[in-house]
C-alpha cells in the first residue's frame, strides 16, 4: 500500500437537514473537503461512498457529481467503518497509479428523513431466528455484549457513564456538538432506560449529516499546499453480523485483530498515540475497543476510563469533537472519526480542544452489531 | 424431549418466522415441541440452520434434537420495542442461551428480570406464532 496523505476534510450541515436526502449531504461534504484541500471536482478521479440510502452508491454520488470517468469506485459495505476500511483500498490503488484523488463520502438523513421501512418481509433466514425476539438493535445487541463485559470482569455501569461524560466534556468545546451540556455519571444512570445496561446516555444520539474525506498520492500532495497527514496503517475485519449471540467471545471484539496489524503497519506503539478516535454507537464499544486496541488490559476498560482519563486533559484524549454521543450521528460514524482525527493532527482548534502537539492518532470504526472493525493510524508528517 | 407449544397465534403481532430451504426442518420441528441444531458428520454444531457446514463445508447438514435446556450467556431487558406488536410487553427479556450442546440461540426469556442472571439455567418452550413455526422461548429451569 502507497501512503495516501489526506488533503482535506469536512462535513455536511449535521443535526436536521430535512430538505436534504442522503446524496445531497453527501455531496455537500465532498465539495467542502475538496475546498479544504484546495482541489476542485475536476481533480476527482476516485469516489469510496457506504451507507447511502441507494443501490449502487459510488455509481449514484459519481454521477450526482458528474464525474468524468472515475477510475476508482468502491462501495463495500462493511456499516460504520468502512471509510477506515476504505483507506487500505485507496491507498493500494494509489499504488497501482490508479487515481490520485479520492473522495471517501458519506451522508445521510438518519434523523428527519423516511427511514427504512419495517417490512415484516423476510429477507434473510436468520431474520426468522432474531426479529421474533423483539430485540430492539442496535441497543439490545450492544447492551447483550456490555451485560456479558459486566459479568466478566465486573466492568459496572457508572464506568460505561464515564465515557458519557468525558465525551460530553469534548463536546462542550464544540459548537457543532448537538449535545454541550455537561453531565454527571448520575445523569447518565438516571436517564430513560433503554435496553438494560443502557440508558439513554449510553446511547449515540441521531442525526443527518454528512462527512467526506479527501485522500491524495503522494505526488498529488506535492501540488498543494496543505499539512501532511498521512494514513500510515489500515487493517479490517468482521466477527459476524446479522445476530449478536453469533458473536464469537461479546467481550472481545475485531479491534484485537486490527490494532495490532495496524499499529505494526505504521511502526507505532500505544505511548506515540497522542489523540484517539474511537467509534462510540454506545458506551461500550468504545471501552471495549480501548481494551482490544491494546491501551489497557483485556478487563481493565472501566478502570481505565474512570477519572477522566479520556477527557480534555486526560492521558489519552479521544472523542476529542465529542463523539457518536454528543456530537452527531448520522448512522454510519466512521467517517466523522477520521476526519475529527485529522484536524486533530493538523493542529486546526485553539486551547483546551487542541491537543498539544499532536503527531500520531488512531481512527477505529466499528460496524453492524459489535460486528466489523477497522483500525487507522494517521500520522502528522513533518 | 418434546416441550410445551403453546398456541399464541390469536393474540401474536411480532414478525414470524417464514421457513425457507436451509430452516425448513427447523421450524417444522417447532410446531412438535422439539428445538433441533445441525450436527454434521464431522462433529460440527450450528445454528442457525444453514445449507453448508461451517467447519468442512458438507452440504445440507443433518438436524439433531436438542435437550432443550442450557444457560444465560448474556440478556438485556428491552424498555423500548424492537419489532412491531411489542410494544405492549415492555420491558421484556432478550438473552443469547448456549444450549447444552454448544450452539448459543438469540431468544426470548419468559421470566422476571429481577430474577434473572448471566448463567443461570433454562428450558425451551415454544409459542405458536404461524401456522408455520413457534419460536423458541426460554423459562428458568
Amino acid at each position: 500500500m502507497a501512503e495516501p496523505i489526506v488533503a482535506g476534510v469536512a462535513e455536511s450541515d449535521l443535526g436536521e437537514t430535512p430538505d436534504r436526502n442522503w446524496l445531497d449531504n453527501a455531496a455537500i461534504a465532498t465539495v467542502r473537503a475538496l475546498e479544504d484541500a484546495g482541489c476542485s471536482l475536476s481533480d476527482v478521479d476516485g469516489v469510496a461512498v457506504a451507507g447511502g440510502d441507494d443501490y449502487m452508491p459510488a455509481l449514484v454520488l459519481s454521477e450526482y457529481l458528474d464525474l468524468d470517468d472515475p477510475s476508482f469506485l468502491e462501495g463495500t459495505e462493511i456499516g460504520g467503518s468502512s471509510f477506515e476500511h476504505f483507506c487500505g483500498h485507496v491507498g493500494d490503488a494509489m499504488a497501482r497509479g490508479e487515481a490520485d484523488v479520492v473522495v471517501i463520502a458519506y451522508g445521510s438523513t438518519r434523523k428527519t428523513g423516511p427511514g427504512s421501512e419495517q417490512s415484516l418481509e423476510e429477507t434473510h433466514p436468520i431474520d426468522g431466528f432474531v426479529r421474533p425476539t423483539g430485540l430492539f438493535r442496535p441497543p439490545g445487541a450492544y447492551a447483550m455484549a456490555a451485560r456479558r463485559h459486566m459479568h466478566e470482569y465486573g466492568t459496572t455501569e457508572e464506568q460505561l457513564a464515564e465515557i458519557a461524560v468525558s465525551t460530553r466534556e469534548w463536546a462542550s468545546m464544540n459548537p457543532k456538538a448537538a449535545h454541550q451540556d455537561p453531565i454527571a455519571v448520575e445523569d447518565v444512570l438516571e436517564s430513560r432506560r433503554i435496553a438494560e445496561p443502557f440508558n439513554l446516555l449510553d446511547c449515540c444520539l441521531v442525526s443527518d449529516g454528512g462527512g467526506a474525506v479527501v485522500l491524495v498520492s503522494e505526488e498529488k500532495a506535492g501540488e498543494l499546499d496543505v499539512p501532511r497527514v498521512s494514513v500510515a496503517g489500515v487493517a479490517s475485519t468482521s466477527t459476524h453480523r446479522q445476530d449478536i449471540s453469533e458473536m464469537p467471545d461479546m467481550t472481545t471484539t475485531g479491534a484485537a485483530v486490527t490494532g495490532p496489524k495496524a499499529f505494526e503497519q505504521a511502526g507505532i506503539a500505544h505511548d506515540d498515540v497522542d489523540v484517539a478516535q474511537i467509534y462510540d454507537s454506545f458506551t461500550y464499544t468504545a471501552l471495549v475497543t480501548l481494551e482490544d486496541l491494546g491501551f489497557c488490559e483485556k478487563g481493565e476498560g472501566g478502570a481505565f476510563v474512570e477519572g477522566g482519563t479520556t477527557a480534555p486533559g486526560g492521558e489519552l484524549p479521544m472523542n476529542t469533537q465529542g463523539g457518536g454521543l454528543s456530537y452527531c450521528h448520522p448512522g454510519h460514524f466512521g467517517v466523522f472519526v477520521l476526519i475529527e482525527a485529522v484536524r486533530q493532527l493538523r493542529g486546526d482548534y485553539t486551547g483546551e480542544r487542541q491537543v498539544d502537539d499532536a503527531e500520531v492518532a488512531v481512527a477505529h470504526g466499528t460496524g453492524g452489531l459489535l460486528s466489523s472493525s477497522s483500525t487507522v493510524v494517521l500520522r502528522r508528517e513533518a | 424431549m418434546s416441550a410445551p407449544v403453546e398456541d399464541r397465534r390469536e393474540e401474536w403481532d411480532g414478525p414470524v418466522p417464514v421457513p425457507t430451504g436451509a430452516t425448513a426442518p427447523f421450524w417444522a420441528a417447532t410446531l412438535e415441541g422439539e428445538l433441533r441444531y445441525q450436527q454434521c458428520d464431522c462433529g460440527n454444531r450450528q445454528l442457525y440452520p444453514r445449507a453448508v457446514c461451517t467447519a468442512c463445508g458438507a452440504e445440507d447438514p443433518p438436524f439433531a434434537a436438542s435437550e432443550g435446556v442450557g444457560t444465560i450467556y448474556t440478556y438485556t431487558v428491552c424498555h423500548v420495542p424492537g419489532e412491531p406488536g411489542f410494544a405492549e410487553r415492555t420491558p421484556y427479556v432478550v438473552g443469547a442461551v448456549e444450549l447444552a450442546e454448544g450452539p448459543r440461540l438469540l431468544a426470548l426469556i419468559d421470566a422476571d428480570p429481577e430474577s434473572l442472571e448471566v448463567g443461570a439455567p433454562v428450558a425451551v418452550t415454544f409459542w405458536q406464532v404461524s401456522d408455520d413455526a413457534a419460536i423458541p422461548v426460554f423459562v428458568p429451569a
